[in-house]
């Protein structure tokens, strides 16, 4: 109960963090503002002086570090000899870097730019699927899924503002501290910044049209179409930011289009669709998403807890399942889309790839892999209490501990790093540099196949759950057409995208010695479609539950089993041919993630209820677990945030512009933890904030009902 | 006797945690001594120990709480009341040897000892941008010079390396029983194999003394070849080292 009240006192405690971040940026002006009164004239005649254009300074590969002209603004040029030759120099000669009152800018910018991206990735997330619900309540003529998605949409305006107010702050100090860096950014994006700029009208346009005009756009089909469009238009808007500013981020990772060794722009397109732009863009859209639904059931599991009817405590039980929904969705291609990403950040540069997988980074792997296993368990734990709620779920309940022993065990080979902590005498007992379980799970072979594993194990998670309402079935035969053409269409969907690139596999180019190592991957591609067109056929005669455990079964045995061992083969002889191993893996499960899914769908299409959903009926601690969830999937993004900047080391521009500052340097893990803790206190603070902030209009239009109700009252006295 | 097994719900979850410690303990060293055909157990380290038993904990304590029924259960052994002989036994051990574990816990981390601290370890060391972009000048030969290179390189090995590294690159050269931390085994498909071939150069011509401050602890007997060795060497040792070993260097992939 006391942890209660903590968490309904929280909006009132983050106004103190609103205050502090209040006079951080309002630091951050007067410095800026400073700077720019102060340096005007000389800047202007710098401007002048420098060729116009995009012909950009020089920045060698490898500069040596900063003379004292270049580190910090105010401090005497080294070679100047006297005070007035200093001061000329201070004068005239361009700022690199500024101080933030004497805390580390990059501290600064570090924070500000994380938690502008927490924010930013709830407001771009958000959309994509409250539009989905909003289309699901419409054709499903369900009033209560128009509701959510309104309810969505509410914490969404709020989050924007405070997203705009960080983006701003960010630019502030980018421009103020790192002012030579952002010179070169300007140079290579500055019509990309004007693009950035009028998109950002137009999320703001269509957002707040979105969220007032819910309620006039209602009525007739064509005007809610018309919202819905809205709505569109508002992912469109925002998906379009996300990619102008994931150039400019994965531009400093693996620039392109410019001259390495002056930084002049030769293209600004190759600039823009640089090496790691679209697997960043993919992999932050599905992450988006996951953060999304994952802090939506956060914010409904604080309003379960504070529910005081049984009625707002049913709501708030749906809107928290329909979050943990979406969150687990997009949870689930998540890993694959972060392995296109790896990979692609090895070919950018196998230094960056070695830091990051091998190297300095290798230990914050390490935690993101306990993170993501605490996700997989939490989903599943919290949809198995969900089932408690559901009538006839005591016929599943028996799998819970097989679930539970395939969930822990593959979590603890998903966290076993190659390289164990060893003290002196157990490295003299064991003898060698690893140990058995090191060698044979800390491979990235072995932490694939576990990873698929948890993925079907969630998946099966989820089956159980929703066949927990359900009683006898209909027979296949007799459901008629649609649940043939279903069954159809997707055994011809997973053969095209199985047997296309099977049969595209037949034709890399690669060496024969090599090429050898294919076939058995393009054997495994038709091994499962043979599997998939097996379990239609058990479908359609009637054995339905036969055919998604056939599939199951070899999928588990091809993805995780047998790839397992063939992936050490592979990384043994072969690497090349990794990369097609991985692709054939993520390809096998989602078939059988899309066709167990779909025969399921239309198994029992028309069968009986058991009984209800009692919603509301769920264990405090489930809203925990929710909780959890959220505080999780925060941390994550902060740490994978610092990974992938952290990666360029001491570039500002990897291989172009070097980081000459103080702060050059790649933080401790100690160190990264404070500072990422930190940004997750601020992040859930202020969102804390802002959604009581939302929720205060609510207050007063139930107050002025309350009030509107006992004067009717009292007149029909 | 399936609602025999759940008023004793607490007792199966510890069961299987102190099943789980036994394993770790004393099957597992066994088990893998005998799987590897060592002469020696190979004992679990203690880091993956404790993570392994919290999941453990973990584990049970989750399925414990699946649902209000089976938590009421869980907890309910512990409260006073009717109940077989051997539930009153099992409580009372519970609240004997729970304590005593706690003080056991508590007893071994605080009791002076002279174990050296435990270390964490970077695999690869980040490869300076110097070598990032060297490139073995023999792999774009003909297959005739490559083939002539890596008999050359594997000459050179078995004169320079074998004696640490071992005649199949195998990590059991002579000298390797010398060293606190043998050297490493190449056929190890997590070793070399994961590396591009520049990654060989600047480890070989630097060697430990070359490695930089980010990657300690780092006990490396490595030495330095580079006043050894010429350059071409070096390739041709590396080139010797992967066929020996019977694995391939990482090789550069196309971007998409």
């Amino acid at each position: 109960m006391n942890n209660l009240k903590i968490l309904l006192h929280l909006p009132k405690r983050s106004g103190y963090i609103f205050v502090v971040l209040f006079f951080l940026s309002f630091f951050s002006f007067l410095s800026f503002s400073q700077e720019v009164f102060a340096a005007d004239a000389p800047v202007e005649a710098a401007k002048e002086a420098a060729s116009p254009g995009i012909e950009l300074p020089q920045f060698e590969a490898g500069q040596p570090p900063a003379t004292a002209t270049q580190t910090a603004e105010g401090q005497p040029a080294a070679e100047a000899g006297t005070a007035t030759a200093a001061v000329e120099e201070e004068e005239v000669g361009p700022v690199q870097y500024r101080a933030f009152f004497g805390i580390d800018s990059r501290v600064i910018v570090w924070i500000v730019s994380e938690l502008h991206l927490m924010f930013a990735a709830f407001v771009l997330g958000v959309p994509i699927f409250a539009v989905i619900v909003e289309i699901v309540g419409f054709k499903g003529g369900d009033i209560k899924y128009d509701k959510m998605a309104k309810e969505f949409t509410k914490l969404l305006s709020a989050a924007f503002a405070t997203t705009a107010s960080l983006g701003g702050l960010l630019g502030f100090c980018l421009y103020g501290l790192y002012p030579e860096f952002m010179g070169h950014m300007t140079n290579v994006f500055a019509p990309t910044m004007y693009v950035y700029a009028l998109m950002f009208f137009g999320e703001a346009f269509t957002l707040y049209g979105y969220y007032y005009s819910w309620e006039i756009l209602k009525g007739t089909a064509f005007k809610k179409w018309f919202h819905i469009m809205l709505g569109v238009m508002l992912n469109l808007f925002g998906t379009g930011l996300m990619f102008i500013t994931n150039s400019w981020a994965t531009y400093m990772m693996s620039p392109a289009g410019v001259v390495p060794a002056t930084g002049k722009l030769l293209s600004l397109s190759h600039a823009i669709y640089n090496p790691l732009w679209m697997p960043v863009n993919i992999h932050r859209l599905i992450a988006n998403v996951c953060f999304g639904g994952f802090v939506v059931g956060a914010y409904a599991a604080v309003k379960f807890l504070g529910s005081k009817s049984e009625e707002e405590k049913a709501h708030y039980d749906w809107m928290g399942y329909v979050g943990n929904f979406i969150g687990v969705g997009a949870l689930i291609p998540l890993p694959f889309a972060g392995y296109w990403l790896g990979r692609e950040v090895y070919s950018t540069s196998p230094v960056m790839g070695n830091i990051m997988m091998g190297g300095a980074f290798s230990w914050t792997f390490i935690i993101q892999a306990i993170l993501i296993g605490m996700l997989f368990i939490g989903v599943n734990y919290y949809l198995w209490l969900g089932m408690g709620r559901i009538r006839g779920s005591e016929r599943y309940t028996k799998f819970f501990k097989y679930l539970i022993f395939v969930i822990f065990m593959c979590f603890a080979v998903w966290l076993t790093p190659h390289n164990l902590p060893l003290s002196g005498e157990e490295r003299a007992m064991i003898g060698e540099q690893y140990h058995p379980f090191s060698k044979y799970f800390g491979v990235m072979a072995a932490k694939n196949a576990v990873v698929n594993l948890i993925i079907l194990a969630t998946f099966f998670s989820f089956l159980i759950y929703r066949r927990s309402n359900k009683g006898e079935m209909v027979p296949f035969s007799e459901q008629g057409k649609a649940g043939k053409i279903g069954i159809f269409s997707a055994v011809i969907f997973c053969l095209l995208m199985l047997v296309s690139y099977a049969i595209s596999l037949n034709f890399v180019e690669l060496e024969a010695n090599v090429k050898v190592f294919v076939k058995p991957i393009i054997c495994a591609l038709y091994i499962q479609s043979f599997a998939i067109c097996l379990a239609a056929f058990l479908t359609f005669k009637n054995k339905g539950k036969l055919g998604q455990a056939l599939l199951f079964a070899v999928t588990a045995c091809i993805a995780v089993l047998y790839f397992w061992y063939y992936g050490f083969q592979v990384m043994q002889k072969a690497n090349l041919v990794l990369r097609y191993l991985s692709v054939t893996q993520v390809s096998i499960v989602m078939s059988c993630l899309i066709m167990n899914a779909i025969i399921d769908i239309f198994m029992f299409r028309k069968a009986k209820l058991v009984g209800g959903i009692e919603w509301g009926k769920m264990p405090v601690r489930s809203q925990y677990a929710l909780l959890l969830l959220c505080v999780v999937i925060v941390i994550l993004m902060g740490l994978m945030g610092f990974i992938r900047s952290g990666l360029r080391m001491d570039w500002h521009i990897y291989g172009i512009l070097q980081d000459t500052s103080q702060g050059a340097y790649t933080p401790s893990l100690a160190y990264m933890g404070r500072i990422v803790g930190l940004i997750v206190a601020l992040f859930l603070g202020l969102v804390a904030f802002v959604f009581w902030l939302a929720g205060l209009g609510d207050k007063k239009e139930k107050a002025k009902e309350h009030e509107y109700g006992e004067v009717t009252s009292s007149y029909e006295d | 006797m399936a609602k025999k097994r759940s008023k004793f719900l607490m007792i199966w979850v510890i069961t299987a945690v102190v099943c789980l410690f036994l394993f770790l303990k004393y099957a597992s060293p066994k088990i893998f001594q005998v799987l590897m055909a060592k002469d020696h157990t190979m004992p679990t380290p203690s880091t993956l120990m404790m993570w392994y038993m919290i999941m453990g904990v973990l584990a049970g304590l989750v399925y414990a709480t699946t649902s209000n029924q089976k938590f009421a259960d869980f907890l309910g052994f512990l409260l006073p009341g009717g109940g077989p002989i051997i539930k009153i036994l099992l409580q009372k051990m519970l609240f004997v040897g729970f304590p005593v574990l706690v003080g056991w816990f508590v007893y071994s981390w605080s009791i002076p000892g002279a174990a050296s601290p435990v270390e964490l370890r970077i695999q690869h060391p980040t490869l300076p941008q110097e070598f990032e972009k060297r490139e073995n000048p023999f792999r774009q030969t003909d297959a005739e010079t490559q083939r002539k290179c890596i008999e050359e390189g594997k000459i050179l090995f078995q004169t320079y390396c074998r004696p640490c590294h071992g005649s199949k690159a195998d990590g059991n050269g002579p000298f390797a029983n010398s060293f606190r931390l043998r050297p490493i085994n190449f056929q190890d498909p997590g070793t070399i194999a994961t590396v591009v071939d520049n990654y060989l150069f600047w480890r070989i011509k630097e060697g430990g003394p070359g490695l930089p401050s980010e990657s300690t602890p780092w006990d490396s007997a490595m030495p330095s070849w580079k006043d050894d060795l010429k350059d071409d060497e070096i390739w041709k040792i590396i080139m010797g080292e992967y066929d020996t070993a019977g694995v391939m260097p990482r090789q550069r992939e196309k971007l998409e």
